[in-house]
């Protein structure tokens, strides 16, 4: 008597199993089975008060529409700066100078980590470049980095005073800095290797040619493009 | 082995219900939500009066149709520069040129041609005047699911010593590949899909099959929920594009937390 009530359960549950599985199919496939719903339908289109006009007042709106589409065309590209500006992109790690109507650089660059350094005590810090639009407040050559508390830290050294000498870095950030402002700058590196990598604390690294040219091409007040 | 002793009837009726089963979801998961779409769709064509472009010569038809496309490309333009008053980044994404555009201030600052377009059955058949106010933005995303962190933080204790901290700096961690998938969902029933077009995947299938199922709950709980709501989520307008996995990403991580999409169809 028992074997068969064992495998009536088995069969119970089997089907159950198997109806569990359609439901959830069902239910899973919804966005098909919708499509599938949808065809059955169609509207009727209704062009309304344009179906009242004839081909020339038609004409003479689509003329007028186009004109209208100029003049905001135009107003949208007088929106790009006139002046040379960087764009710099920080998930591929590159950058494009350009002007409005041609590119005059394009290369890799360095950005932001996005390591949080956790010092314990409440310390810590972001690594990561700034997004939006920002402007070049300084332009320096032969920079010298002054080293933030972090650096100390990170490499577990212990914290100089605000002017100690120690803090000073010369040569570590190239031939030329821009400044973008909250600390942050395009600048050169000794790592000329991990060009392409996010691996900065921030600043955007650039190689020595690509340097100089974004440092000759762009002013004080020039726009750099993050994103 | 014993042989199973099922009665065809049995089986019949097994099959039987899971038929019915797979109908009465249907119905009540797709038919009716679709049927309560169409009706509201409907009624908005009816409201502007019945007066269909089968009625109007050939001459007149394309001539209204080219009139919606100017005024569409007009009003996407118009909303490009209101877009340009904001400070954050913004998508536009033009299926015309079939391009995908990042603009911050008017200025465009990253574009990836896009390689593949879908747009479902819905979205097609949607009455022009209805898919320009559809489209009519911008359009700000409520939610969204995507395959990869739009802030890929790693968490670092300092070195332990100076020779700790000299090999991170001789090596430093280089970030693994994703694969990005990502889903965008605004408020009018709409959603945008931005997949990478690559086959092969770069990363885990363990992250893509998660990413998988995130999706397929998103969308199942918006079947429940337009199960009881009103007519919300009753039909899903979507809109599929497909650009180089690097592209996506980029897109992804440069949009703020719920940015604003044009589309000009």
């Amino acid at each position: 008597m028992e074997k068969p009530e064992k495998k009536n359960i088995l069969l119970i549950l089997l089907a159950f199993f198997i109806t569990v599985c359609v439901i959830f199919l069902c239910l899973a496939k919804s966005q098909t089975l919708k499509e599938v719903a949808i065809s059955f339908y169609s509207y009727h289109d209704s062009p309304g008060d344009l179906a009242q006009k004839d081909s020339v007042q038609l004409t003479k709106q689509i003329k007028e529409t186009q004109r209208r589409i100029s003049v905001l065309q135009k107003r949208i590209e007088n929106l790009a700066p006139a002046t040379p500006y960087l764009i710099i992109n920080t998930t591929k790690n590159t950058f494009v100078l350009r002007t409005k109507k041609e590119i005059i650089r394009e290369g890799i660059c360095s950005t932001g980590s996005y390591i949080l350094l956790d010092a314990g005590d409440g310390q810590q810090w972001i690594f990561k470049t700034p997004k939006g639009q920002m402007r070049i407040l300084g332009k320096i050559t032969n920079p010298v980095w002054i080293k933030p508390d972090w650096a100390f830290i990170e490499e577990s050294l212990p914290v100089p005073s605000k002017n100690d000498p120690e803090r000073r870095e010369p040569g570590s950030l190239g031939d030329y800095a821009l400044t973008l402002g909250d600390g942050y700058m395009i600048h050169g590196t000794l790592y000329q290797r991990f060009l392409g990598l996010p691996v900065t604390h921030g600043c955007v690294r650039l190689g020595d040619d690509d340097l100089k040219t974004v440092f000759n091409n762009m002013e004080i007040g020039s726009k750099v493009f993050i994103f | 082995m014993k042989k199973l002793n099922i009665s065809k009837k049995t089986i019949i009726t097994f099959l039987a219900s899971q038929i019915a089963i797979v109908v009465i979801i249907f119905i009540l998961f797709d038919l009716i939500p679709v049927t309560r779409e169409y009706s509201t769709i409907s009624d908005k064509v009816s409201e502007r009066g019945v007066n269909t472009t089968a009625q109007l010569s050939k001459e007149s038809s394309n001539l209204i149709d080219m009139v919606r496309i100017n005024e569409h490309h007009e009003s996407y333009l118009r909303n490009a520069l209101k877009l340009s008053k904001i400070d954050s980044i913004s998508l536009l994404i033009d299926l015309r040129d079939s391009l995908a555009i990042l603009s911050l201030k008017g200025v465009s600052i990253f574009e990836s041609k896009i390689s593949k377009i879908q747009i479902n059955q819905g979205l097609k058949k949607l009455p022009d005047f209805l898919r320009d106010s559809l489209y009519s933005g911008p359009l700000q995303v409520t939610e969204d699911l995507s395959s990869i962190e739009k802030f890929p933080i790693v968490v670092k204790k300092p070195a332990k010593d100076t020779s700790e901290a000299n090999k991170t700096e001789a090596a430093p961690t280089i970030p693994k590949q994703n694969d990005v998938f990502v889903l965008m969902a605004f408020d009018n029933n709409m959603i945008l899909e931005i997949d990478q077009q690559e086959n092969k995947l770069a990363g885990s299938r363990f992250a893509y099959m998660n990413y998988k199922r995130q999706h397929m709950n998103w969308f199942m709980s918006r079947n429940i929920r337009s199960l009881f709501g009103s007519g919300q989520w009753g039909y899903i307008y979507q809109l599929k594009i497909e650009i180089p996995r690097e592209d996506a990403g980029s897109i992804y991580r440069a949009l703020p937390i719920k940015p604003f999409v044009l589309v000009r169809y």
